[in-house]
């Protein structure tokens, strides 16, 4: 029973982790509505941004926002000039871009960083055990930082003016221009907010492991996965879906092994497409 | 005065000379051609450089001593970035555009698992320095013989020395691999054999934390965890060890636990009295000697020295066949390292003894380099180490 709870605990940190990215992507996709799946290049970008200014002395979270910014700043630059001016041919041309477009910045950051692991310079504690279960004090303060971006973005939807433009332009663009929301505008800001929580994302992930060109490829399915299973579009239902598949994913290593661990996002893709294609928590829910 | 007739036959029989010529001078200048394939980049990216370089040393002295069977040799280097898909794309690469006889020094299992049907298809010998067991098992019809001992030999062996210094119940983690499931099996028999016990799991190699997997190792409450991946994800491992606290003993393949997986834990307390063990090289051969030299290092790995005999013996067999394609060192190759005959450890002196009509015996670098019919090699040494300070001490070689 305690390696069920240790299990649960465990997803629920690698959960907190994935919300971020996942919030990311889904409210680009509430607001561009394609699949922007440059996501995984993005991620990498944002880890090894974080990782050089971490190397460079920035604290955490100075470091986090030299990850948000490059991510958010070279997405913005991409949407512009490769996926925005295809989604006007439907959202497939632009998706399939979005892929082509993660494929080259990884390999630009393999070009600049080669392919070796590399590891943030961060001391390792050991963990705390409650009873039978164990948490790491890192994964605590990391988690802790997870949570307060994701109540932060929640806040800037909820009270700011940029963030009620945003969820206006989601739930019904013709709308909203008519109220004088400028669309260009709310796209840009989707693009930039949403890819740059995507870059915090890979950073976040980094900080207890290690990065390589691969680590944002490595994520790609579980961010799509917590998103399609919230409800593409909802930010709620993107760090619903975080939690769920990160607790799957570390349940499933109990009962299947790791090695099949991908084949949760799959699964979970798989039965919310076929039972209820809108989500847990439906699209709207942004 | 004599006059100098030049009737039609002689220009004709000089005509064909002019045009034969050259192309009997070119055959006989054409390089023989031969390839390494090493990890440069990637997981195995720290031992690719310097056995590139090893093979290189042999080829350079074998044409400072005027060639084999009085040809130059010329060496194509190419990086498998310790990935299947990439070694396959070398592969093809170096076979069909610089038709090379031989490729040598293949590292991951994974890649010399998806290399050799390349090779075989084509009649190309391939050398490889990898060790899971399914690899001889091929069918490769002979085109691959590797220096690397198989997973049952280096894990027995590991077995073997955790019964020596005191441990009972063993805990394999080991990556999804071509040898993942022989780690397993064989630790368990040795442990078993030995009065112990051992259990052990798969994981996934591009999880980012393996909390659950070591919880799962830890209930088992083991005395020893053998860590059986590569650099890369036995960093995650070894931190989440320490983060759980584990205090038994830690053992792992010293091509995973080096200086790179030293330097990126950053944290000497948490590699602090792991045990590493990798096959030895033959210290003190003149083989040896010359591996240090050539590659610059006090204490070369030992597969720069198998790559150094990889290509001592393809260049010999070559010689031996008079023959230089990959069939030739196909047939030709046991018949330079074992049976008997003069001892030679480097390609020059075995090229030379094998020009004089003689029988030669090939023991280089890494050992003495005799082979089953399945490519295996038949026995080696061990070298066993332990992290103290951060730095790798010697335990024993067995």
């Amino acid at each position: 029973m305690s390696l069920i709870l240790q299990a649960i605990v465990n997803g629920l940190v690698s959960g907190a982790l994935l919300a971020v990215p996942a919030i990311g992507f889904t409210a680009m996709f509430a607001v561009l509505r394609f699949p922007n799946f440059s996501v995984s290049g993005i991620a990498t970008l944002g880890a090894f941004a974080g990782y050089v200014a971490y190397g460079a002395g920035f604290q955490m979270v100075g470091s986090l926002a030299v990850a948000f910014v490059v991510a958010g700043a070279v997405g913005l630059l991409l949407d512009q000039a490769a996926h925005l001016p295809l989604v006007k041919q439907g959202a497939l041309p632009a998706a399939i871009a979005s892929i082509a477009s993660g494929l080259v910045l990884e390999n630009v950051t393999r070009l600049m960083f080669g392919n070796d692991m590399r590891g943030y310079d961060r001391p390792i504690a050991r963990d705390v055990h409650v009873g039978d279960i164990r948490f790491s004090p890192q994964q605590l303060e990391t988690m802790a930082v997870a949570v307060a971006i994701m109540l932060a973005i929640f806040a800037a939807l909820a009270f700011t003016r940029i963030g009620k433009a945003m969820r206006a332009s989601a739930d019904n663009p013709e709308l909203a221009a008519l109220k004088g929301i400028r669309p260009e505008r709310v796209a840009m800001m989707a693009s930039f907010v949403g890819l740059g929580l995507v870059g915090v994302g890979g950073m976040l992930l980094g900080l207890d492991s290690s990065i390589d060109p691969l680590t944002g490829a490595r994520i790609l399915l579980s961010i799509f996965a917590a998103a399609v299973l919230g409800g593409l579009g909802s930010a709620p239902g993107a760090v619903l879906g975080a939690f769920l598949i990160g607790i799957a994913e570390e349940l499933s290593v109990l009962v299947v092994g790791s090695p099949y661990r991908s084949a949760v996002g799959f699964f979970a893709i798989l039965i919310v497409l076929s039972l209820r294609p809108r989500g847990l928590l439906g699209e709207r829910a942004f | 005065m004599n006059r100098t007739v030049f009737g039609r036959r002689t220009a004709l029989l000089s005509g064909v000379a002019a045009f034969a010529a050259p192309a009997v001078l070119r055959a006989q200048a054409d390089p023989i051609k031969l390839a390494t394939l090493t990890p440069l980049t990637g997981a195995g990216g720290s031992y690719g450089p310097a056995m590139a370089k090893a093979a290189a040393g042999v080829v350079a002295a074998v044409n400072e001593a005027g060639g084999v069977l009085g040809r130059k040799v010329v060496l194509t280097s190419e990086d498998d970035q310790t990935n299947p898909d990439a070694g396959v794309r070398a592969a093809r690469k170096l076979i069909d555009v610089d038709k090379v006889s031989a490729i040598m020094g293949t590292w991951a299992s994974a890649v010399t698992t998806a290399v050799a049907p390349l090779c075989w298809e084509s009649k190309t010998f391939l050398t490889s320095t990898s060790g899971a067991d399914s690899i001889t098992l091929l069918p490769h019809q002979g085109y691959l013989v590797r220096t690397q001992p198989n997973t049952q030999l280096q894990v027995g062996h590991a077995g073997e020395f955790l019964l020596s210094i005191g441990c009972k119940k063993a805990f394999t983690l080991v990556p999804q691999t071509p040898f993942s499931q022989a780690s397993l099996d064989v630790l368990n028999r040795v442990m078993t054999k030995g009065g112990g016990a051992s259990s052990g799991l798969i994981y996934d190699d591009k999880k980012t934390t393996y909390r659950t997997e070591v919880d799962q190792a830890l209930r088992y409450a083991p005395d020893a965890i053998f860590c059986a991946g590569y650099t890369p994800d036995t960093v995650v491992l070894l931190k989440d060890l320490y983060r759980a606290g584990f205090k038994g003993k830690i053992i792992g393949q010293a091509y995973a636990i080096n200086a790179k997986l030293i330097e990126q834990v950053g944290q000497p307390e948490i590699v602090e009295g792991v045990y590493t063990f990798a096959p030895s090289p033959a210290e003190g051969s003149g083989a040896y000697e010359r591996v240090k030299k050539i590659t610059g290092l006090a204490n070369p790995d030992p597969y720069s020295s198998q790559v150094y005999d990889h290509a001592s013996m393809v260049l010999m067999a070559m010689a031996q066949a008079k023959d230089t394609t990959g069939t030739a060192v196909k047939d030709n190759i046991r018949k330079i390292c074992q049976g008997g005959g003069k001892a030679v450890d480097n390609a020059v002196d075995g090229i030379k003894a094998i020009a004089a009509g003689e029988k030669v015996d090939y023991a280089g670098a890494s050992g003495p380099c005799d082979f089953d019919d399945k490519g295996d090699i038949l026995d080696c040494k061990f070298r066993y180490e332990q992290l103290k300070a951060g730095k790798p001490t010697l335990v024993k070689i067995f």
